[in-house]
């Protein structure tokens, strides 16, 4: 296990070079404020690697993430909001939210446990709707698609963190979770997972419990995306509305964790950067270079002829079209899924096959093992080997 | 245990069955109850047969290929962009008589085979390059094709056309010009047929009997249901079993197209956001007749059209969504195989 | 050596709807030997290994292990769980069903903003809105959930009584006809799954790393890195199982089998697909394997190695068995021969 000291300073420079981004927005203004979006980064980053432990570790494919980021906004919410009797601390809030997702987890992991793979993917996909209706329809718990406010903003020994200390505390946040996700990655837990990911029948044949496994990826992926839901909550100072936990947020956590690198922790945390960047700053900078000018009156339109015309109408077209990011995202996020399932399925990075568990001595015979990559075939990672009958 | 909630809410409703919903129906129309349950049905028979044409282009595919067309719901919403265009740049709306009826036919024809060549397309440039990749790299690239669809169809929404209402806002829901009188066809009682019931069973009916001659008796459907049963087998026999999977894609999305249309008759608006919805919908339907089963699908089909009728009328509309789902997680978790669907074993 | 019988399959029936895979099969291991299991293609011997391994249940007919039938119990702590779920399921669908109604009287009514809560009456209130509620809204949705959720724990468990990691932990490895490998995984982790069932540490020790862990880590991974010798794949230990050759792949599906530390292994065809100096490695193994003190049961085609190394050998046909004895007898039952026909040189 011996992990070289050159990659533990790689790893300490990148951290440091992140956590200077507010300082260094702060002396020398360039006006990109990327340290908002960042913080962006970092939940979605938490939200990808809870996914990340029950699909791409276990191979259980969840299409309903977002409902957890919604229970655990909506604890958080209930528990610290003044409008109701509870008003916990934003620790003891985080805490009690982890618990309720984790919970959520079982609730949904326990019934589904003998779902088949893509079965499982649709079982989750109603999850999340039943989850954002029931949000909305007991409005007189939760204020239905008004959304609970205001909510206090984090806070560390007392003091109200502001917009750079949240972006720390969200950062330390991140980096435990991919801390935690690696420890439990390397460790019989994570093998278990990965085991039951290769061939859950075989895995069950050398002894482990598949049914104790998946509980407790369904348990920890919830609890990580609840944690997730409360820290955005926080940050906006409200849970949203239930419509904001939708499909699209299950799908661009699912990106997150494609378009990283299945498996692979570092991976997720690219994910996020590209994912995410792609979201709030390119598509965002791209509108403001092309939707910009008012769109065409349609009456220029009827009086226009021919090539003219066409003219007119593609560009009122693209102008009513390109006025904002959002009609960008679907795209965006659909072609990166399609792209990277034909190309590129094991993601930008790739988790390796644990080169350097190598027992102690025998570091020569990991250099063999750089041949192995994917396995052949272009199987995917996600593969749960499903059989055919 | 979510499930369980909602399982015992369902049934607890029923059991207590909110009288309030019921009765206040009765009060507004004047309607009997045994009228209000009528009404309830044909509206949702009519639903139920619509979804069901849509739910056969899911179990098509899943027969042949094991992958759950997540686009195909999407698919239908962009044939119902491309109904709107053609009405609106022929003005099919604005033709009187028999006129009418040929253009009715017209967009209908123009549709399905728009969604069919679609459907095609997607099937090649998505879901081909994945033959041998495992089921769920193919329905995580189905997903990524729904959100390509959905966001061509926000895109196709921004058309500067008078259908478009002129494309103020891409994304607002459009208007579907009502290319069929409102007219009741028959009224028995106080209930009422309309024309568009009458349509839709003049459009499913005939399709369906159609599907059903093709797949039992001729050479394209023998080849795609031994292609169902083994694809290598298949092979061997010489089918060009890519040919019988486009053209299983082409079918399923034309029967969607014809279904589209008939459900933006129905319901009047177009949105890009419809797909989902209406994809769901069908997806339950065809799980819940088993998935792969034709029949199955049919009968799925009209029962979720009938559920969500009923739910609407004598529960709450907003639950209606919780129950379907509930039903689907419900039957994938006890009975995966569906209404009528056949027992899989694990082989070793 | 004891010679006490480890595994005793009595009149075991395997259907598949009107399928008959295996028909009144008997036989039985004795502990420490090499028993063989061999028959034409067909003749329901892999599925003979799945029914001893739990992946099937078979439908007629017992499996006794060591003189025990390898399955859950339905003790007095599975009542206590299963009522305990029931009970759950039950004061969830209550709350849930009364929901809105017990939030507007306890925590609506009562709240002030701004002001202390009085937890008290709440807690009084939400008895009052109960009782209020009627009958079916509490006790029959009460009832309901209670039945739901018992009913459900009772079919999760029913389908749970005899599983392969069930049988795993009782002390039977195997090994799968197709490689089923761990493909991602290297060789030591393969091996470290099957060692799975003897690690202590919890979830959260995983998690946090404690100094438990990293000791239990070290020693598993020694032990793990001993079974590679074991089959002389040490060598290889870092690379990726799907980057070896065949043959080596098959001994390290035995390595993982062996892991588990079976009394019994079953190993299904461990020959197919070798050469004549690789198959004579595994004669070799197989012998080192029954030194070790586990009883080897083998599925296998090639009659050199199932003549070479086996103690006694069962003949299925058609899922019946038609023959049993030893090497010698076998090879010279006329039965045997003619179910062959000829296809298999005897030698």
């Amino acid at each position: 296990m011996a992990i070289s000291s050159k990659r533990i300073t790689i790893n300490l420079l990148l951290i440091a070079a992140v956590a200077s981004i507010p300082i260094i927005e702060k002396f020398v203004p360039l006006g990109l404020h990327i340290s908002d979006p960042m913080t962006d980064v970092f939940v979605y980053a938490i939200l990808g690697l809870g996914l990340n432990i029950l699909t791409g570790f276990t191979g259980l494919l969840n299409l309903g993430v977002a409902a957890f980021a919604a229970i655990g906004a909506y604890v958080f919410a209930i528990s610290t909001c003044e409008i109701y009797p509870f008003q916990l601390g934003f620790w003891s809030a985080l805490g009690l939210t982890m618990a309720a997702g984790a919970l959520a987890g079982f609730a949904l992991g326990a019934p589904t446990l003998r779902v088949r793979g893509d079965y499982l993917a649709i079982v989750t996909l109603g999850f999340g709707e039943i989850v954002k209706d029931v949000l909305v329809n007991m409005d007189s718990i939760t204020k239905g698609t008004q959304g609970i406010n205001p909510l206090p903003p984090p806070t560390l020994f007392g003091h109200e963190l502001g917009g750079s200390g949240q972006y720390w505390l969200f950062m330390v946040f991140a980096l435990v979770v991919a801390i935690g996700a690696r420890s439990l990655e390397r460790s019989r837990i994570g093998r278990g997972w990965i085991s039951i990911r290769e061939d859950e029948l075989a895995s069950r044949a050398m002894g482990i419990r598949p049914d104790h496994a998946k509980m407790l990826a369904f348990a920890t992926c919830a609890s990580l995306a609840a944690l997730a839901g409360a820290l955005t909550a926080s940050r906006l100072s409200s849970s949203g509305e239930p419509g904001n936990y939708d499909f699209q947020i299950s799908i661009l956590a699912l990106c997150i964790v494609i378009v990283g690198g299945i498996g692979s922790v570092r991976g997720v945390l690219l994910g996020a950067l590209v994912m995410v960047g792609m979201n709030s700053i390119v598509l965002v900078k791209l509108t403001e270079l092309m939707g910009g000018s008012d769109a065409a009156p349609p009456a220029a339109l009827a009086d226009a002829h021919g090539l003219q015309w066409a003219f007119l109408f593609v560009k009122t077209w693209a102008q009513n079209v390109l006025i904002s990011p959002t009609n960008w995202k679907f795209l965006v996020f659909g072609l990166a899924l399609v792209l990277m399932m034909i190309f590129r399925p094991e993601g930008i990075l790739p988790a390796r096959g644990a080169k350097e568990d190598a027992p102690d001595g025998d570091e020569g015979s990991s250099g063999a093992s750089g041949v192995g990559g994917v396995p052949g075939g272009g199987a995917s990672p996600v593969a749960t080997k499903e059989l055919r009958p | 245990m979510q499930q369980t909630v909602a399982a015992a809410e369902f049934l607890a409703a029923c059991a207590l069955s909110r009288v309030d919903a019921v009765s206040g129906f009765a009060r507004d129309g004047l309607l009997s109850s045994q009228e209000v349950f009528t009404q309830q049905l044909v509206t949702g028979l009519s639903n139920g047969m619509i979804i069901a044409l849509i739910a056969i282009g899911y179990t098509m595919v899943y027969g042949i290929i094991e992958l759950i067309n997540f686009a195909h719901g999407d698919l239908c919403m962009l044939g119902a962009y491309f109904a709107l265009t053609v009405v609106g740049a022929l003005g099919v709306d604005q033709w009187a008589g028999t006129g009418g009826m040929m253009g009715l036919v017209l967009v209908l024809v123009g549709t399905a085979a728009f969604c069919g060549s679609l459907n095609w397309s997607i099937n090649r440039l998505a879901y081909r390059p994945l033959r041998k990749a495992s089921k769920l790299s193919l329905l995580v690239s189905a997903i990524g094709a729904s959100f390509i669809l959905v966001n061509l169809g926000l895109f196709w929404g921004g058309l500067p056309m008078d259908v478009f209402a002129n494309g103020t806002s891409s994304a607002a829901p459009k208007a579907f010009p009502a290319l069929v009188s409102a007219d009741p066809a028959a009224q028995i009682g106080d209930v009422i047929y309309s024309r568009t019931d009458l349509l839709v069973l003049c459009v499913t009916l005939p399709l369906m009997v159609a599907l059903t001659y093709l797949v039992r008796f001729t050479k394209l459907g023998k080849a795609m249901r031994a292609v169902a049963q083994n694809p290598t087998g298949a092979s061997l026999m010489g089918i060009d079993v890519e040919r019988v999977i486009g053209a299983s894609f082409f079918i399923g999305g034309s029967l969607g197209g014809f279904a589209t249309v008939v459900y933006s008759l129905y319901n009047q608006t177009v949105s890009f956001q419809m797909g989902y919805r209406m994809g769901m919908d069908a997806f339950i339907a065809a799980v819940l007749g088993g998935i792969g089963n034709l029949p199955g699908a049919v009968l799925g089909g009209i029962l979720i059209g009938v559920i969500r009728s009923m739910s609407d009328g004598y529960l709450e509309a907003r639950w209606t969504n919780t129950v379907v789902f509930g039903i689907l997680i419900l039957i994938l978790v006890f009975r995966p195989s569906g209404l009528l669907g056949a027992k899989l074993r694990e082989k070793v | 050596m004891t010679m006490a019988t480890i595994l005793e399959v009595r009149d075991v029936t395997m259907r598949f709807g009107g399928l008959v895979a295996n028909e009144r099969v008997s036989m039985s291991v004795h502990g420490g030997e090499i028993f063989a299991v061999i028959g034409p293609n067909g003749a329901g011997k892999t599925t003979l290994f799945n029914a001893i391994t739990g992946i099937y249940e078979a439908t007629e007919g017992q499996i006794l292990f060591d003189g025990k039938e390898i399955r859950r119990e339905w003790s007095r702590k599975t009542s206590f769980r299963a009522i305990g779920i029931g009970l759950a399921t039950a004061v969830v669908a209550v709350l849930a069903y009364n929901a809105t109604d017990l939030w507007q009287g306890a925590i609506v009514e009562k709240y002030v903003y701004a002001q202390p809560f009085p937890w008290g009456e709440a807690m009084a209130t939400l008895v009052t809105t109960m009782r209020a509620a009627g009958f079916w809204s509490t006790w029959g949705i009460a009832v309901l959930g209670f039945i739901l959720g018992r009913l459900g724990y009772g079919a999760i468990w029913h389908s749970q009584r005899r599983t392969p990691d069930l049988v795993s932990r009782a002390g039977i490895a195997r090994t799968f006809q197709n490689i089923r490998l761990f493909a991602e995984m290297n060789l030591v982790e393969n091996v470290l799954v099957g060692m799975d069932q003897h690690c202590t540490c919890g979830y959260w020790a995983c998690l946090l790393r404690t100094p438990r862990f990293w000791r239990e880590q070290a020693a598993m991974r020694i032990r793990a890195y001993e079974f590679l010798k074991f089959v002389e794949l040490a060598d290889a230990a870092g690379s990726l199982a799907s980057s070896l050759p065949y043959g080596h792949q098959r001994r390290l599906e035995i390595a993982r089998a062996l892991a588990t530390e079976p009394k019994l292994i079953l190993l299904d065809e461990p020959a197919a697909g070798m050469n004549p100096a690789e198959s004579a490695d595994l004669m070799r193994l197989i012998r080192r394997i029954r030194d070790r003190g586990v009883t080897v049961v083998l599925i296998e085609h090639d009659m050199k190695v199932v003549m070479g190394i086996s103690d006694r050998i069962v003949v299925l046909q058609h899922g019946k068995k038609i023959a049993e004895g030893t090497p010698e007898e076998i090879r010279t039952n006329p039965v045997c021969i003619a179910a062959y026909l000829g296809t298999e040189v005897v030698h």
